[in-house]
C-alpha cells in the first residue's frame, strides 16, 4: 500500500480532531500521524512476511490491508 | 462604564456559502462549532444603536471539545454601511481589515473561556449604520494549536 499523500494525512488528521478529546497540541498530533504512517510504510514488507501462507500469497494486497485495519479496528474496540 | 451593545448567539448567526461554522448543541446548548484544521466562519447582522461612539471590544466565550490550554486564534471583523454607501450589497461585501487575538483553552473541558478583542479597525462604524460583524477561527495560524473543535457560545459587542 502506498504512503498516504500529504492532503489524505491531513484529511484523517482533521477527522481525528473532530472526534474532540485530543488534549495535545496539533502539530504534535499530526507528527503522530505522520510517524505511524511512516513506519507502515517502511515495514510493510515485515507485515506482509508476517501473515503466514497461504494466506500471504492468497489474499490480495487491498485485502491485506483490510485485515489489518479490521485487527486494529478491533484492539481499539476492546481497548488494547 | 462598559455598554454592551449588541449579543450574538448562535441561533441568530448567518453563514457564508462555504467554510462556516456548524450550528449544533452542545448539552441543549447551542453552539458553533469551529473546525480546528479549517478557516470557518460565521457572522452576524444587526443596526448600530444610537449612542454608540466608543471603542468597540468584541467579547467570545468558548468552550472546547477537549481539556487542553492550547489557544485558539480568532479574527473578527466589522462591515459598516451608511446610507447612500458606494457598496453594492447585491454583490459585494465591504469588511474592514480583521482584529485579531489569541485565548488559552479552558483546562477542563466544558469550562468557558473568554477573549476580548479591541475593534480598531471597525468600517468608522455609526449609530444607525447596518452592521454585520464577521467571526473566523483562524485555525490556521501557527498561534491556534488546539487540537479539537471550539465552540461559540455567543459573542458581546461592548462599548468601553
Amino acid at each position: 500500500m502506498a504512503i498516504l499523500s500529504d492532503a489524505q494525512r491531513r484529511e484523517a488528521w482533521a477527522e481525528m480532531m473532530r472526534l474532540g478529546g485530543v488534549s495535545i497540541a496539533k502539530a504534535d498530533l499530526r507528527a503522530a500521524f505522520d510517524a505511524i504512517d511512516d513506519w507502515l510504510d517502511a515495514n510493510a514488507s515485515t507485515i506482509n512476511t508476517t501473515i503466514p501462507q497461504p494466506a500471504r500469497s492468497g489474499l490480495t494486497t487491498p485485502q491485506k490491508a483490510l485485515l489489518l485495519a479490521l485487527v486494529i479496528r478491533r484492539r481499539y474496540d476492546v481497548g488494547a | 462604564m462598559a455598554t454592551t451593545r449588541a449579543v450574538l448567539t448562535p441561533l441568530s448567526a448567518e453563514f457564508p456559502s462555504s467554510a462556516f461554522a456548524a450550528l449544533m448543541t452542545v448539552n441543549a446548548r447551542p453552539v458553533l462549532a469551529f473546525d480546528a484544521a479549517t478557516d470557518e466562519t460565521a457572522q452576524w447582522t444587526f443596526v448600530a444603536p444610537q449612542g454608540m461612539t466608543g471603542t468597540l471590544t468584541a467579547v467570545l466565550s468558548l468552550i472546547g471539545a477537549a481539556a487542553s490550554t492550547n489557544p485558539t486564534y480568532w479574527d473578527v471583523s466589522v462591515e459598516a454601511i451608511t446610507t447612500a454607501d458606494a457598496t453594492d450589497l447585491d454583490s459585494a461585501d465591504s469588511f474592514d481589515s480583521i482584529n485579531s487575538g489569541s485565548v488559552a483553552m479552558g483546562a477542563t473541558q466544558g469550562y468557558m473561556v473568554q477573549l476580548s478583542i479591541t475593534l480598531t479597525n471597525k468600517d468608522s462604524i455609526a449609530a444607525g449604520d447596518y452592521v454585520r460583524v464577521r467571526v473566523t477561527r483562524d485555525a490556521n495560524n501557527g498561534s491556534d494549536t488546539f487540537a479539537g473543535d471550539a465552540y461559540l457560545l455567543a459573542v458581546e459587542i461592548r462599548e468601553a
